[in-house]
Parts: C-alpha cells; structure tokens; sequence
C-alpha cells in the first residue's frame, strides 16, 4: 500500500502580498540571435488571447510571452526584492482588489526573472481589468518540506500544486512527471543570477533550430512540468552532474541568444532521490481548468 | 597571413577609474549553502596576475588579476567604455601618481552587483605601487568591426589588432585555426547566456560540479580557451557546432551556474574556427606580460 507523502503544510504561514498590472514596455528592435531585428511582445500587461496551457512558440513576433495577466511588486525600486517575488508560489490564489474586476479570483502562475509576476485571470475577469489594477496574492508555500526527502529543496510549491504533482514512491525515490527532459547544456539566460532561487526563472534554449527539433520543444505548453537534467537549483541555479530539477514552463520562446521558455524550478536535489517520469501531459492548465 | 580590415578601424579614447573591489552587504551564499566573503572581484590586487591559477585563491571569489576599472558618467559613457574596448588595447593612468604609465586590457568581467562591470587591466608592478582606487584610465579602444578577409562566418567581438597578431592563427583546408588552453563542453558554460551586447560582461564556466571542477583545474588566468558549441555573435547562447574562442578573465567561483570568467574574442556559428589544443595559449605569453 502507497505510504501518505508526509509534509510540513500545517506550518506554513499564509502572507498577503501584492502586485500591481504592469504596461508593456518596448525599447524599439533589438537584435535576434541571427543578427536580425525583432520587436518582441507578449511581455508585461494583459493578454487577453494567451492563457497558460497555450503553445510556447508560434506567436506572431512573440518573445518571452507571459500567459494572462502580468504584475509586479511596487514597494521596492527592483520587482525582484519585492515580498510578491519571494513569496508568492505557483497554485497560490490571487485576487483583484480595486477597479471593474474588484474581487475577482485567479491564480499564480508562476515569475519570470527580472520584473513580472503571472496571474490567471478567467476571460469575463480579463475584460475588466485596467492596467494599474491591484492583485493580491495569498502566498503560502515557502518553507514547504517533504519530511522523508530532506534533500529535495521545494521552490515557489504551493501545497496545492504538490498535490497536483501526484507524486509517486519507487525504489526509495520520489517520482516526479514531466512532458519533456532537457538536457543542461540548453539551460541558459537566468544560470547564475543570484543566489537566490525563489525569485528567478531560467530559460531552455531555443534559438538553435536543431535542438529544438532534437529534444522535441515545439510542443511544450505553457505550464507544463518539465525535467532538467544535472542542473542544481537550491541556491541559485546552475550545472551539476546528476542532478535533477523539476520545474513549470512560466513563458514562451525566444529568438534571442541564450534565451527560450522560462522555467520555475520547483523540486531540485543532487542526492539522487528525485526521478521523472515521462508523460504525455502535465500542465497546471489541465489540472485546474484555468481556461 | 590571416588577411583582416586591421587599417580601416577606428581608434577611440574611452574614460574610466580604478573601482573598489566589490564586496557584498552581508555574507555570500555559496552553492552548498555555506557562507563566506568573497574576495578578489575587482579593485587592485596586488598579488595575481594573468598566468596565475583560476582556483586556489584563500576565500577568493572570481578574482580578477591586476587593476579593475569601470566607466564614468551616464549609461552611455559607461556602456561605451564596457563596449568599445578589446582585449589587447592600450590603457593609460591619465590621473594621480602614476600618470602617464601604460598597461594593457587583458579582459573583461560583467554580472557584478548592482550592474557593475569591470574591465580587466594590466600594469607593472612599479605602477601598482602607485596607483590609488578612482584614479582615472583611459583606453585606447580598436578592434570593434575587425573582420577576417576569407572567413566572413568568422566575427571578431571585443578582438584588438595587437592580440590577433600575437596569438598564432593559421589556416588549414579552408578554417582558422586558433591555439587554445582547453575546449570546454557547453554543459559547463553557465551565467552570461542570453546576455547582449557580445562586446561587453563575460561568459563564466561553472566550477560547482566535481567532473566540471576537475577538468578546469590546471585553467590560467588569461588562457586563451575554446566553448565548444557557444555562439556569441548577437548575444550569448547555445547553437550546435558554433565555437566561441575567449579569454580567461576571472578565477572559480563558489556561486552556483557561476565560475570561470571567459569575455569572448572571436566565434562562428558553422564550425569556421578550428581550435588547436596548446597548452601554453595565454595572453601573459602573447602580450610579453611577464609571468606564465
């Protein structure tokens, strides 16, 4: 008989923090890995035609699309130190609390480095909202341990997505799915930015039209969980032989170097205790019909 | 005779100063979780050269060998400093005791807190001993749009005359072969990917995984090194068969997906570069900086 997954959620404290819908920004073109201009969008603001579950690549000068709507703490100068970078987690609720939409439920969807925290928001919602609109984020998650791994460090884990994962025991290792597994040399723009895990994503690769084809990428979705091979992500993320990560895809590809689908590491340890498992879909999307 | 558009270049004076080393508000958080302070990222320092060991240095922490410097002024002064100079130019003290003393940029380090930027500078000893932190340098900066004749698939980035000249390139059934220190997987090469312009900050080689850190470990400050499967035209990123050629800059690092500084000299996206293993290749040796 499967034993219980033993954690510490009863300890967990639960924290209010807030974003605010940021504007798009546009610094004009800037040049693709070939050399070529683009002026890319999809970051920041409402996205009223792209949720989480949507394709990764495919949109029309899209770059680094974020799903839904996008805040960002304002009570500190940098996005990245604010209280929402840290503590919000991936599963966590999220509520607007001024303008048209005032009450109005989402959900956490994960942080791409730098600046933007994600929320989804359903359509009737997505109609309502104003940029400068506030939301609210009921962060609960940091801290979160699985008592019997020790080893394996949970990053931006609700409780609520942990049981999502439906994750197995086998042979003395906790087995994590995922729709794809990437190999660490194509983990680039985020390797080595800070020390700090929580508030950063770090991209796959996908400016080599090779590799994308290689290892299949085309069709990740955002939101899937996903598996990064010998790549260490409990003090920063980076490069470490027999490792492993699980993490959830939180914006689409690029066509800049180094750059491609951004990645929430939510389980990582290089004991050896954490396995993958290969499977068709696992995507936030379909576990809570955000649609 | 590698043919280059070395007489079209233009030669540009950029401003800067000896910055502080750059310490952290509180201790450092390694990898492993433990803590320590990392020193050695900049400043002057005294004791390190180019030809000294990448690893090995007491809590040292990417350190960089010689004299440190950054731009002055607003962001486009500064990135212009960062940008603009290569790696063999000319620098000169044009401020404080040492004024008028002549050295040599040997490399550049980017990804220091709060934006910071340093370009890698090296001076006599004679010259450390009078140099104060905020003396001003300037660079004589040549080499941006520096191309090679008969490999157009071969962009130079941040490449002065002066090293091309000394680094022994040849040419073998239609590539440019360049002696190099090492080649280096891309699994190893971490902080710097999705970084833009080419021209300034670096790649860093990881130095947390043990396969990684044993492989590196007899790495020099200053060799001249091969990332195997990088491109660094437009940016910095993975791309199958694409070779990037750079210096080493700065030493390990005990900070995951960072290490091993390396700011790119040369790269092709189709194999055009052919690295040749050399033990010796190091810009100490090219530039006659008297160690190695």
């Amino acid at each position: 008989m499967r034993r219980l997954l033993r954690d510490n959620r009863d300890k967990l404290l639960e924290i209010a923090v807030q974003g605010e819908i940021v504007s798009p920004s546009s610094r004009g073109y800037r040049a693709q890995w070939d050399g070529r201009p683009k002026m890319p969008l999809g970051m920041g603001g409402i996205k009223y035609n792209l949720k989480v579950g949507d394709l990764c690549f495919g949109w029309a000068s899209g770059d680094h699309v974020e799903p839904g709507v996008t805040i960002r703490g304002k009570e500190k100068k940098n996005p990245s130190d604010c209280a929402l970078a840290h503590l919000a987690c991936i599963g966590n609720e999220a509520a607007v609390v001024n303008g048209e939409a005032k009450g109005a439920k989402g959900v956490f969807t994960g942080r791409h480095a730098g600046s933007d925290d994600i929320v989804h928001f359903d359509q009737e919602t997505l109609e309502k909202l104003a940029i400068g609109d506030k939301v609210q984020v009921k962060a609960v998650g940091v801290g979160l341990r699985l008592l019997d791994y020790p080893d394996i460090r949970l990053n931006k884990c609700s409780p609520r997505l942990l049981d999502s994962l439906g994750l197995k025991e086998k042979d003395s290792k906790l087995v994590a799915p995922a729709v794809k597994e990437v190999p660490s040399f194509l983990m680039g723009s985020g390797i080595g930015f800070s020390p700090v895990t929580e508030p950063v994503d770090y991209d796959i690769q996908t400016t080599d039209p090779k590799a994308v084809e290689k290892y299949g990428l085309e069709t990740l979705r955002l939101g899937d969980v996903v598996c990064l091979k010998d790549q260490l992500c409990i003090n920063g993320r980076g490069y470490y032989k027999g490792a492993v990560t699980i993490g959830v895809i939180v914006h689409g590809a690029s066509d800049f170097s180094g750059h491609g689908p951004g990645v929430n590491p939510i389980l990582s340890t290089r004991e050896g205790r954490l396995g993958y498992e290969i499977v068709e879909k696992a995507n936030i999307a379909d576990w809570w019909g955000l649609k | 005779m590698v043919e280059t558009n070395k007489g079209r270049l233009l030669e540009i004076a950029v401003v800067g100063e000896v910055v502080h080393s750059v310490v952290e508000p509180s201790y450092m958080t390694n990898w492993d979780s433990t803590p320590t302070v990392g020193l050695g990222r900049g400043g002057i320092v005294y004791n390190v050269k180019p030809g000294d060991p990448c690893f090995g240095w007491a809590w040292g922490e990417k350190v960089e060998p010689g004299i440190s410097a950054d731009g002055t002024g607003g962001d486009g002064e500064k990135n212009s400093f960062r940008s603009f100079s290569c790696v063999g130019n000319e620098v000169k003290i044009v401020e404080g005791e040492a004024k008028g003393e002549v050295g040599v940029l040997v490399g550049k380090v980017g990804y220091l807190p709060e934006g910071g930027h340093h370009l890698v500078l090296h001076f006599n000893d004679q010259t450390l001993e009078k140099l104060t932190i905020g003396d001003k340098v300037q660079v004589k900066t040549c080499g941006v749009g520096l191309e090679f004749k008969d490999y157009p698939g071969v962009r130079a980035v941040g490449l002065s005359p002066r090293l091309l000249d000394t680094m022994g390139l040849g040419e073998k059934k239609g590539r440019l072969t360049v002696p190099v220190a090492k080649v280096i997987p891309p699994e190893y090469v971490g902080q710097g990917s999705g970084g833009s312009p080419a021209e300034s900050n670096n790649w860093d080689v990881m130095t947390q995984s043990p396969d990684a850190v044993e492989a590196l470990k007899d790495l020099k400050l200053g060799d001249i090194v091969c990332l195997k499967d990088i491109l660094t035209a437009w940016g910095r990123g993975y791309y199958e068969g694409a070779v990037t050629v750079g210096v080493v800059s700065c030493g390990a690092s005990s900070r995951m997906g960072q290490g091993i500084g390396v700011t790119t000299i040369m790269t092709c996206e189709g194999g055009e570069i052919e690295p040749v293993l050399e033990p010796h290749a190091n810009i100490s040796k090219y530039l006659g900086l008297g160690s190695a």
